[in-house]
């Protein structure tokens, strides 16, 4: 029984299509004995380099086309075929498939699908008289259609028509599938017989396909479900496939097949054998035929280098040296230079000089664009990087290292990871294709997969649920995979009545079912937030490109497919907190005229790192959630190198390993640290003898086994696998004892690396993110009305942005409110006259934006900002020219208070005066020549209305700005909270531990951190205008209060104090309730009180 | 077209082919080659659960379309057969004459 090698195979990466990851289904092919398998996505080969690295992997022959829909010249739709890449011809087929995928999607609207027509295809397909690919026209086609009708005269043209245009050897064949369905309808054994003997009449060949969608039966559920989302339709509301014959059957099935739709031996054996003369076609060999695995860099002419790359690259690092060191000893020199020369070595070894360059001829065009950047990643641990300006970090300084970044036991291109201000970041993606060329750069891509609460809605679509339905059980998804739903349901108090539900509603019992199957499946391609990637003059030979929404091409390929294809992936990662900076940097400039250079700023500030230990680390980089401020108290930095252990302390690793609690009791002398060996002493004295970083892990192994750096980093990589850490082991024990160390202490240190090697975290990276922690907590210490007006206009950080409001109050920085004579689209620092005679008040602030107003459109904001400034209210009627809506929501946030003259007029007579604006049916225009008569728009105030309270103040601004400006929200409920005795969370940190204490606010995080136990524990903070309170639930808690917990917004919480570090207090919650709630009930009690009392 | 929806009986030779069926107390030969096809079911209207594994028998069924003549009358007439394959049942859902 010969093989038989599948043609036509959609992987998952076929978006809302395919449902078989390529990796799966290679090694299904290969289990089955076929020596070759194709992948054939829908528009694209988003699957194809997953399916190549996975089929060399097995030792099987990888095959790959694409699945296209093909229209004639006039745009008339010629139904899909597949296209398929011939192999072997030096990379002929590849480089035609890809231009064939970029060219479909260049042409193509995306509403309609993407399309390719049938003459660029065919231009496309053949090069001097050579078929490149084949293209197969099957049941999807025009063709394979009109074989379902009578006429065989009308098949027989269509397959004339491309016949015609296909007219190279091997450039066209007839596709023949049968899913076995009812006669007479798409896919049955009629139609493949008549197709077949329609081919064979006019001399095309046939090869049988199975038109794969899945790789077994029982996924064609899920192929229904994916059907649903692609027609954003309920099941049942469009035509559904006909059955569930679309998986990777074996070859004795499709033989089987062969001969039920020939109903002839010797034919279905001709067609068995011309499938697979097709396949040895297009068997690719990948290294010749995409370039597989050769690094791809800029040619030197475009880096704009003569000579030897590593000449210059040696030159331009030593050229560092002065410009990094300026008045450096010569012993440190000496050291720089030694350890230059070993960095260089190794990038010479490994031919990466050119990627180098290249990345510091980024680094260097992006500083030139005066645009703030930062290294991140272990890149940071490289001197070359910060010689060349790539980085910023001083690795000596830092003691960071070289080998965890690249080593000659690593050969594949380095991550170098550039973090940029993310307002600016599409500047830089331009200013690189034109500096480079487009053909030289395009974006990279991402697949989004399925996850939780996605997988759920499309669930719910396909059961055709209704939205509420769906929203309510959505809202509660929280931390957990899909595909462990239905377990889930059995233990998270939160989903509750969903298991209820489920025991009644046999539709939910599905909705679990189904969600569980879509889970981590590819959902759409989208651009990849940062990723770049530049190669050589023939890079869109090797990779299909499709328009981004940014207008500039974007690879079919992802992260994942950059090493194996040898491409050189730049992250120039848009970081908000880098925007906020330089734009603070910018207003202080504006406002004080004094200009900062944040990079050269000492590293050291007494006053900043004293901030920095009050917790109030609101907006500060890295260290501003909810743990980080809890570890923060716990922590108390003091310098620079306490803020780079104190974000890599912050991570799944180190919390999963447990490694925070030994170094704090270690740096608060309640532990005498343990080094096991006075070797290890220098090594771990900065952690108090706790293994955290990675650079630990690569000194330890290399000074008790002296392997040398570089090969303790691949060991430390094999750690973290259970099958090579076996190796490891061997090597430590038996090195370590051969020189000298006791077999104690061999067993000691073994243990240490074992458990905690896999949690640590590279220290280069942790120093990298230092470097913008310190310099916001800097700026926020020093400067912070410029310092919170960058954080406003940029909205760096995790928090609800009323948040950042109320932390501008409680650190005095005034609030200016939204008025249109002074706001515009930022947040500018201004001058504000004292409204108090105390002069301490400042006489700046922060003015907000009008952008914040809800519903502003851009021009709006645009001509108020042009016809700045405004005599009164009708003249801002009549010139900036708000829509109604606007109008009346600028009145109602006090936007117009100023030009109003407040002082005599109450927010209700200016909101009287908008509704009389607002009722004239047609804003006079202005003409100067024309005195103005129309009386409506002649400015004269009402007076007499009844002014808002505070408390109507606040919930318009909710209401229109999401932000409670003129006070905290929670002033309203305060007389009730203050008769409740709930305390102020500023009061927090006098308490004993476990005192039992009520506390109040505004939910302004919820989180779920991953926990030694595994058992689940929820933290929520909340604001109450005097700083951030931070409660605990364990499980009790948890079930106490299921409804409330991940939903209400404002919450009284109960529980016991419970003190964590000097400046660290938390909430051991007991229960919780829902403030409004309360407030109802109080309300009603205050009543039947007076009440009562008038009886009385 | 009659619409029927009665359970029966049906032998098979050794490929899985019908060849004859009791109905209503009458038995049916198989004349011509049975014409099989797969068809769907809407599992999302029928079924209590669709997990993984569950098998397609969920959404698939075999269908027979086959000409037979009763062993007492004279006529061919066409039958539609559907074929559970989960617990090998079968049911007439046709008849043409």
């Amino acid at each position: 029984m010969s093989s038989f090698t599948h043609l036509h195979v959609a992987s998952a990466y076929s978006g809302h299509f395919g449902v078989t990851r390529p990796e799966i289904l290679a090694q299904a092919a290969a289990a089955a004995g076929d020596s070759a398998l194709a992948i054939t996505d829908r528009d694209g080969l988003y699957g194809a380099v997953k399916h190549i690295g996975a089929c060399l992997k097995l030792g099987i022959d990888p095959i790959v086309g694409a699945d296209l829909a093909v229209t004639d010249e006039s745009g008339s739709a010629l139904g899909r075929c597949v296209v398929l890449a011939h192999g072997q011809d030096g990379g002929l087929g590849w480089t035609a498939l890809c231009a064939i995928v970029s060219s479909a999607h260049a042409s193509g609207k995306k509403k309609d699908g993407i399309s390719i027509t049938l003459p660029r295809l065919a231009e496309l397909a053949v090069r001097d008289g050579v078929a490149l690919v084949t293209v197969l026209v099957g049941p999807n086609s025009d063709f394979g259609k009109a074989t379902l009708i009578a006429d065989r005269n009308i098949a027989a043209n269509k397959l004339l028509k491309w016949r015609k245009a296909l007219q190279a050897t091997g450039s066209l064949g007839v596709e023949i599938v049968s899913h076995i369905t009812e006669p007479g309808t798409d896919f049955c054994n009629q139609q493949a017989l008549r197709m077949l003997q329609l081919a064979d009449s006019m001399g095309v060949p046939a090869v049988l396909t199975n038109a794969v969608r899945y790789l077994q039966p029982d996924d064609a559920i899920t192929a229904d479900i994916l059907d649903a989302a692609r027609h954003l339709e309920p099941l049942g509301m469009f035509q559904a496939q006909p059955n569930a014959q679309a998986w990777l059957k074996t070859s004795e099935q499709m033989s089987r097949l062969a001969h039920e739709i020939t109903q002839d031996g010797d034919r279905a054996k001709q067609l068995l054998n011309s499938t697979q003369s097709l396949a040895d076609r297009c068997r690719l060999n990948p290294e010749n035929d995409c370039d597989w695995g050769n690094p791809k860099t800029p040619e030197k002419s475009t880096l704009g280098i003569e000579g030897n790359p590593f000449e210059v690259l040696w030159q331009r690092a030593n050229a560092g040296i002065e410009w990094r060191y300026p008045n450096a000893k010569e012993k440190l020199l000496i050291d720089v230079r030694h350890r230059l020369s070993q960095e260089l070595i190794t990038i010479n070894r490994l031919g990466f000089a050119t990627y180098f360059l290249t990345v510091a001829d980024v680094a260097q065009m992006i500083r030139d664009m005066r645009i703030r950047t930062a290294a991140r990643g272990s890149g940071a641990g490289s001197l070359t990087n910060y010689l060349l300006g790539i980085s910023g970090v001083d690795p000596i300084e830092h003691d960071l290292l070289f080998e965890r970044f690249l080593s000659v036991e690593r050969t594949s291109l380095p991550d170098i990871d550039i973090d940029v201000e993310s307002a600016r970041r599409h500047d830089i993606y331009r200013a690189i294709f034109k500096r480079y060329g487009s053909n030289r750069v395009t974006l990279l891509s991402m697949q989004s997969t399925y996850r939780g609460r996605g997988a759920m809605r499309d669930s719910g679509l396909a059961l055709g649920l209704d939205d509420d339905q769906i929203d309510q059980i959505a809202k509660n998804m929280w931390r957990f995979s899909a595909r462990s739903f239905r377990n889930a349901i059995a233990v998270k108090p939160e989903l509750a009545q969903l298991a209820e539900a489920i025991e009644e509603d046999r539709k939910m019992n599905l909705l679990v079912d189904i969600t569980e199957r879509l889970d981590r499946l590819p959902r759409h391609i989208s651009m990849h937030p940062c990723g770049v990637i530049l190669g050589d003059a023939s890079l869109l030979n090797l990779t299909p490109v499709e328009p981004s929404g940014l207008g500039l091409p974007m690879s079919q390929f992802d992260k994942d497919d950059m090493d194996p294809m040898g491409m050189l992936k730049l992250d120039v990662l848009g970081v908000r907190m880098q925007s906020a900076m330089a734009y603070a940097v910018r207003e202080i400039e504006r406002v004080r005229g004094q200009s900062i250079d944040l990079d050269a700023i000492a590293r050291d500030d007494p006053q900043t790192f004293k901030d920095i230990r009050s917790t109030n680390t609101l907006g500060i980089f890295q260290i501003e959630s909810p743990g980080q401020r809890e570890l923060t108290g716990k922590h108390q930095p003091t310098e620079f190198n306490d803020l780079t252990i104190q974000i890599s302390l912050f991570r799944p690793g180190p919390m999963k390993g447990n490694m925070i609690a030994p170094y704090l009791d270690g740096r608060h002398g309640f532990r005498v640290p343990e080094y096991i060996h006075r070797d290890l002493e220098p090594i771990l004295k900065e952690t108090f003898g706790v293994v955290i970083f990675h650079e630990h892990v690569l000194r330890i192994l290399n000074t008790m086994t002296g392997c040398g750096l570089a090969k303790a980093d691949e060991f430390r990589r094999n750690l973290e696998d259970p099958r090579l850490s076996a190796t490891v082991q061997t090597f430590f024990r038996q090195k370590a004892t051969e020189r000298g160390y006791s077999a104690d202490v061999v067993q000691k240190v073994w243990e240490v690396l074992e458990s905690f090697g896999s949690f640590g975290f590279c220290k280069a990276h942790g120093a990298a993110f230092a470097l913008p922690t310190y310099q916001s907590a800097w700026l926020k210490t020093h400067y912070p009305t410029e310092f919170m007006a960058g954080l406003f206009t940029h909205d760096p950080g995790m928090y609800p942005r009323r948040l950042l409001l109320s932390e501008a109050r409680r650190l005095g920085v005034r609030i200016l409110p939204i008025d249109v004579n002074h706001s515009s689209d930022e947040y500018l620092v201004q001058n504000a006259p004292r409204r108090t005679t105390d002069p301490t008040e400042p006489n700046v602030g922060v003015r907000m934006a009008l952008t914040e107003v809800q519903g502003i459109s851009a021009s709006e904001v645009q001509r108020i900002k042009d016809n700045q400034p405004y005599q009164d209210v009708a003249d801002f009627y009549l010139r900036a020219k708000p829509s109604r809506r606007t109008l009346e929501r600028l009145a109602l946030v006090g936007a117009l208070d100023e030009i109003a003259g407040l002082n005599e007029h109450t927010r209700g007579d200016i909101l009287v005066r908008v509704r009389e604006l607002n009722a004239v049916v047609k804003r006079p225009t202005i003409d100067p020549n024309q005195p103005m008569l129309d009386f409506t728009v002649v400015e004269r105030m009402p007076t007499g209305n009844q002014d808002f309270t505070p408390a109507d103040k606040v919930r318009r601004e909710l209401e229109i700005l999401r932000m409670d400006v003129s006070q905290h929200v929670l002033e309203e409920y305060r007389e009730m909270l203050d008769e409740m005795g709930v305390i102020r969370s500023s009061e927090l940190v006098s308490l004993r531990g476990k005192t039992e204490v009520l506390v109040a606010g505004v939910r302004v995080a919820t989180q779920t951190p991953p926990m030694r136990s595994g058992k689940r524990v929820v933290f929520v903070t909340l604001d109450d205008g005097h700083g951030c309170s931070d409660s605990t639930f364990f499980d009790e808690a948890q079930q106490r209060c299921s409804n409330i917990l991940f939903n209400n917004k404002l919450l009284v919480i109960a529980g016991k104090t419970r003190r964590t570090g000097v400046k660290g207090v938390s909430l051991m919650a007991e229960n919780a309730w829902d403030l409004k709630e309360l407030w109802a009930i109080w309300q009603q009690q205050k009543a039947q009180q007076r009440n009562s009392q008038k009886i009385a | 077209m009659v619409r029927v929806d009665e359970n029966i009986t049906v032998a098979v030779d050794k490929t899985g082919d019908p060849i004859g069926f009791l109905w209503r107390n009458g038995s049916y030969l198989v004349a011509d080659k049975p014409v099989r096809w797969f068809a769907r079911r809407e599992w999302w209207v029928e079924a209590a659960r669709v997990q993984r594994g569950i098998g397609a028998g969920i959404l698939e069924v075999e269908m027979w379309r086959l000409m037979a003549i009763e062993a007492s009358a004279k006529c061919k007439n066409q039958y539609e057969l559907l074929h559970f394959t989960i617990d090998n049942t079968w049911r007439l859902v046709r008849v043409y004459s």
